[in-house]
């Protein structure tokens, strides 16, 4: 073997290590507290004793069903919505719009989302104020919604972050040639059989789209169930969900809660998997009824409904998109703003010349870390696919299979396993084995999760590139090495950019990682907006979404202009001397 | 020169697929036919040494006497030209040209002394001020003609021709045949043309191997 070859395939085995160990290792060291082992607490004996202490716990089967609950609602919910969307508007040439109205919110971190939503539904936001004016009342209404104990708000406010990522991610598997040349034919076909276009989607292209988008929603699914930005800033605090419950008793002043927490992350980790069960068996289900409406002749079978669902759909979410944004915006300047007035009473630049300061040093450790894990990522990711279409077709076949099954699989363990599952556990490891030295801990932890989606976003690209572009530069005599950085990088430019967009803004939105691995140390943008939203003014928060929204939105543009400057000799004036050999 | 294919024989998951055995003199063209699906891309493939799972390749190739089976396809010194020019859109068209030279050359050479021979060998195109325009602005004919001088720049001891006059209309193939043909031949290189068009074995009127 070459090699570049036998280094490239190295780097795949890297990436699946890294992917692995970190999740493993965090797992033990929540497993073994959950038992009972803790030596630096002086318990050395594995017992089932710190489980039966926890369901004494007040409300914890209250709080691992509201986990369960809200997370298999919100998916569910955002997951029909998307599919409604796509069903209804396939067909319609502005899908691209409601693609570009839908962007923005998915680099949007769920932090940031989540406090922005606070100052629409809170009793003093603005739907108060407006439903104020009608009523003629002065005081704030006594409506429950954030913080209500039913985990409405906590299914809101997740379905409407999750909505953008699935819509997404059904339209870019719509937009491999193979599938669309395949869809396409059946839409016509079928329309020409005398469907209308929304029933032809629903019966022709939704059981074609659905197993290539079964994964991302299953990862959405175990995301929902345990995060822990959107309870802790819009949910109910009596109890909180199980996972923001982990995180307080995690960093309970009495250490000995440690045990408790261990045993709660482990029931996390089930009521997640009970979730991923569930959904399979609903979705078997729907499946297993829907199958007879495919063939009922029904040519205009829910075109109406679902057309009229997902108008109302993308009306919502552009409401709150739009007031999400407006209202940021203005309490990010507002001076006195008493109830119901709808505007504050006067702008002021205060609060941006308190907080801007403030963010300095947040601002750039999340541009340092963001940058370093992500061109980490691409480079991995990158070397870990050039072994995938270089080295493995050469191995045998078994060979081939085990080792393109292993990655797939722990490409998405980072991304199914519950980060309060396992973080602690990391933590521990990191502190007990290499102890001194955030920046490298929170650098491991930021890894785990940028990778995946590195890899998946690049992945695809990588793939289609017409193999005959590189079979004809070896046959000009480059060498593998000369091929993957002459040929293939510039060929890629625009993915890889877009690849390390997309690392940054991950990076960027992480919030528990960050506060565990940098123990509370190490202050991004997200760890701080999260710390001003639980406590001081509703003003600085607004500047910190703000700030939190801009950076991958900087990112991203920069990542869309630049492949159209670099690269391109047709973007050059003509004549200009060659620089490239 | 001669490029000679000793039983070689192509596999599918063990299963043979099929089985050649002929040689191309210095400056001949031999014309591979068959159905769709017979293995023809794939024998260029073993050929040029870019073989890959679930295909293998038995028997011998050499190269001017040279056994290259187990030789990289970097290493191998054939060329290849497919019905798309694939032109790297990231290059200009002299630099795409530039980008086959050989080490040797590029290093006996000085940056304007390379891009006067360049300029030289679009001249014989009728592409002389082309070397800076971007690939994209090219017609398909002329795509074509600085993908053979693309090929031809990096000195190979052999072309393969993977049906190179597919994706042309009639006019244009009619052009573009003799002049690859004149081009291969003056150059004294064994060149080996799939191609389902019967018209492009009687204008090469060289041997025919069906497959």
């Amino acid at each position: 073997m070459l090699q570049f070859h036998r280094v490239s395939h190295l780097v795949r085995w890297l990436f699946i290590g890294v992917l692995c160990l970190p999740v493993l290792a965090g797992a033990i060291g929540v497993l073994l507290p959950a038992l009972g082992y803790f030596p630096a607490l002086g318990e050395s004996t594995f017992s089932l004793a710190v489980f039966q202490r926890l369901w004494t716990v007040d409300h914890i089967a209250h709080m691992a069903w509201m986990s369960f609950f809200t997370g298999f609602i919100a998916t569910a919910v955002a997951t029909l919505s998307a599919l409604c969307l796509l069903s209804a508007f396939y067909h319609q040439a502005w899908l691209h719009t409601i693609q570009r109205l839908l962007s923005p919110l998915l680099v949007l971190p769920h932090a940031a989302a989540a406090i922005a939503l606070l100052f629409i539904l809170s009793p003093s936001g603005w739907l108060a104020r407006v439903a104020s004016l009608f009523s003629q009342t002065v005081l704030p209404p006594q409506w429950s919604i954030p913080f209500d104990n039913s985990g409405i708000t906590i299914i809101f406010a997740l379905a409407l972050k999750e909505l953008p990522f699935i819509f997404l991610m059904a339209l870019s598997v719509l937009s491999q040639p193979q599938m669309h040349t395949r869809i396409t034919a059946y839409l016509k076909n079928a329309q020409a059989m005398g469907y209308a276009p929304v029933t032809a989607f629903l019966k022709c292209a939704l059981p074609q789209l659905y197993p290539h988008l079964r994964l991302p929603v299953l990862a959405v699914l175990a995301y929902a169930t345990a995060n822990v930005e959107i309870p802790l800033i819009l949910g109910s605090n009596n109890p909180p969900t199980l996972a923001v419950a982990v995180l307080q008793w995690f960093n309970h002043i009495e250490l000995s809660m440690r045990f408790q927490a261990s045993a709660a992350a482990v029931v996390q980790l089930m009521v997640t998997v009970v979730a991923l069960i569930t959904w399979r068996l609903v979705e078997y289900s729907a499946g297993r009824l829907l199958r007879h409406s495919m063939i009922n002749t029904q040519r205009a079978q829910g075109a109406r409904r679902v057309t009229l669902a997902a108008w109302l759909i993308l009306v919502l979410f552009t409401f709150f998109a739009v007031t999400m944004v407006v209202s940021t915006l203005v309490w990010s300047f507002a001076t006195f703003w008493p109830f119901p007035a709808v505007l504050p009473d006067g702008i002021t630049l205060l609060h941006w010349q308190t907080a801007l300061p403030a963010l300095a040093e947040p601002v750039k450790n999340t541009l340092m870390l963001g940058a370093m894990v992500s061109v980490l990522a691409v480079i991995v990711a990158l070397l870990a696919l050039e072994a995938e279409v270089s080295v493995l077709p050469k191995l045998g076949w078994q060979r081939q299979r085990l080792e393109h099954s292993l990655l797939q699989l722990t490409l998405y363990l980072p991304l199914m396993v519950p980060g309060v599952a396992f973080l602690f556990g990391l933590v521990w490891f990191q502190q007990r084995f290499f102890s001194g030295g955030i920046f490298p801990h929170v650098m491991l932890s930021h890894l785990v999760y940028v990778m995946p989606y590195v890899y998946i976003s690049l992945a695809l690209p990588y793939r289609r590139l017409d193999p005959r572009y590189v079979k004809l530069a070896y046959s000009l005599g480059k060498s593998p090495g000369q091929v993957f950085w002459r040929v293939k990088m510039p060929l890629l430019f625009g993915p890889v950019l877009v690849a390390l967009g997309l690392g940054m803004a991950i990076s960027f939105s992480q919030y528990l990682p960050t506060l565990l691995s940098g123990g509370g140390r190490f202050a991004t943008v997200t760890t701080e907006a999260v710390a001003v939203a639980s406590g001081s003014s509703q003003r600085l928060s607004a500047v910190y979404v703000i700030v939190q929204a801009f950076m991958p939105i900087i990112v991203f543009a920069l990542a869309w202009w630049l492949p159209g400057r670099l690269f391109n000799p047709a973007a050059h004036p003509r004549g200009q001397q060659s620089g490239v050999f | 020169m001669a490029l000679s294919l000793d039983n070689v024989s192509i596999h599918r998951f063990n299963q043979p697929l099929l089985t050649v055995n002929f040689s191309v003199a210095a400056g001949e063209i031999v014309c591979v036919m068959g159905a769709s699906g017979a293995g023809k891309s794939t024998l260029l493939d073993a050929i040029s040494g870019q073989l890959s799972q679930p295909f293998s390749v038995q028997g011998d190739i050499t190269l001017n006497g040279e056994r290259i089976n187990d030789i990289p396809a970097h290493r191998r010194n054939i060329g290849i030209m497919y019905q798309d020019a694939l032109l790297y859109e990231h290059l200009t068209v002299g630099d795409n040209i530039a980008f086959a030279l050989p080490r040797s050359e590029h290093h006996a050479l000085k940056a304007s002394e390379r891009r006067a021979r360049i300029v030289g060998q679009l001249d014989t195109v009728g592409l002389a001020d082309f070397y800076d325009r971007a690939v994209q602005t090219l017609s398909g004919g002329q795509q074509a003609r600085v993908a053979l001088l693309r090929t031809l720049a990096a000195k190979p001891a052999a072309v393969l021709l993977d049906e190179p006059f597919g994706k042309l209309d009639n006019t244009r193939k009619e052009q573009l045949r003799p002049w690859v043909i004149q081009q291969l031949a003056d150059r004294g290189l064994p060149a080996l043309m799939v191609t389902h068009d019967s018209g492009d074995a009687q204008a090469v009127g060289g041997r025919i191997i069906e497959v």
